[in-house]
């Protein structure tokens, strides 16, 4: 692909896979880029498309035994001209809409990015996401209500620690797919495919399944740095004895 | 490299320009004191610069990076700040505000520097809860179902006159 153009999320992809695309919303530094690579993991190399001013991480995945592209794109800073250029909606199938639960001016802007999202996109399903929580985990006994007036799923999350961030990807996933094939009430699609996410344990073990795979795949080079920071460790608690 | 250093205080001196820091090494059990002079930095030098060419100097390298990237950004912004005719005071007050996290602030509508270096300040906090691949306790996929805990309202929501909420 050419690094100034859209792909067709309408087509399929080369080998004849699903293409999806699924955006990333919220305010400049409530982690947008942090939790696609939470979920991505480390060592993956996003793709910049200078042209658009996004950033965008492709992601390849099986959902019920299909194979699916899926394009995550982050804004790369646009936010801080406080609306998004249309191709940056053009096309997409879903939107995380986050924000930061140490920040409340970035839940008050909430109804904005969501008027934006709903110029371009008026039906996608959209899924909210209060990040942070490592920071102040009381802010998980509180309720927002913003999601559920508007009918989205809502989740709290961290990028630091990973909590709910595989969750609320795979659930993007699974919404875009559906809002993809024309289901003529998707966010009813969308609750009950979250329901049946919860309950069934075939889906679940595939679900860890993957990322054992990944942590194998990943971890050899933290490994290493981790064993360092451990003989490192060692080394100056010896040094301490001796001083 | 074992590192048997530890960074005690970090400072700066305006004539010349000059980083310094006070360090505590542990293989000897002395306190010591670093200078690194900041060679060709006026007031037109960009910050990223001077971290990159501190951080590929072999000699002092292994102290820059006793330093978190928020300090050392803060420190030469103070240095550049007072080659620009900013008053000491001035400059220390305009750091205190980019080092704050103000959870009413809008950060759309800051100038770049403000917003990179309050990221910087968000960032140390996320390294410092960050779980990684090869932690102990590391795993891939957490799922925490708060739904039931649920006690309070956030009152983010509450003396709204936004019909938008």
């Amino acid at each position: 692909m050419a690094a100034n153009t859209q792909p067709d999320y309408d087509k399929p992809g080369d080998e004849g896979e699903e293409r999806i695309k699924i955006i990333c919303l919220g305010d400049s530094a409530v982690g947008k880029s942090k939790l696609v690579e939470r979920f991505l993991m480390d060592g993956y190399k996003p793709q910049q498309l200078s042209t658009f001013a996004l950033t965008l991480f492709t992601h390849t995945t099986e959902i019920e035994g299909k194979k699916v592209t899926v394009d995550f794109w982050d804004t790369a800073g646009q936010e801080r001209f406080n609306s998004m250029h249309p191709s940056y909606y053009h096309q997409a199938q879903a939107c995380i809409l986050v924000f930061d639960c140490t920040r409340k001016i970035t839940y008050k802007n909430l109804p904005e990015w969501l008027k934006d999202l709903r110029t371009y996109r008026p039906e996608i399903p959209c899924l909210c996401a209060a990040n942070k929580i490592d920071e102040d985990m009381s802010m998980t006994q509180k309720t927002f209500a913003f999601a559920k007036k508007h009918s989205m799923p809502f989740y709290f999350v961290s990028a630091a620690d990973g909590t709910n961030v595989v969750k609320l990807f795979r659930d993007s996933i699974r919404a875009a797919l559906a809002y993809k094939h024309n289901s003529t009430d998707f966010m009813d699609e969308i609750m009950k495919e979250l329901e049946n996410f919860e309950l069934d344990p075939k889906y679940n073990s595939k679900l860890n399944q993957d990322g054992t795979q990944r942590n194998g795949k990943d971890s050899p080079d933290d490994d290493e740095d981790a064993d360092k920071e451990k003989k490192d460790e060692k080394t100056d608690a010896a040094d301490t004895g001796q001083s | 490299m074992a590192d048997t250093l530890q960074l005690l205080k970090c400072g700066v001196r305006f004539e010349p320009p000059t980083l310094v820091l006070s360090y505590k090494d542990w293989k000897s059990g002395k306190l010591r004191r670093r200078s690194m002079p900041l060679r060709n930095f006026n007031k037109n030098t960009g910050i990223d610069r001077i971290i990159e060419d501190l951080n590929s100097n072999p000699r002092h390298a292994r102290f820059i990076r006793l330093l978190s990237t928020a300090q050392l950004q803060r420190l030469l912004t103070i240095v550049k700040d007072k080659l620009s005719g900013l008053s000491l005071e001035a400059s220390i007050a305009r750091n205190n505000a980019m080092d704050t996290i103000n959870p009413d602030e809008n950060l759309n509508r800051v100038d770049p520097e403000t917003l990179q270096r309050k990221k910087l300040i968000m960032d140390t906090s996320f390294e410092q809860k960050r779980k990684k691949p090869g932690d102990p306790d590391f795993q891939y996929n957490v799922e925490v179902d708060f739904e039931t805990a649920v006690v309070e309202t956030s009152g983010w929501d509450s003396e709204e006159s936004d019909v938008d909420f």
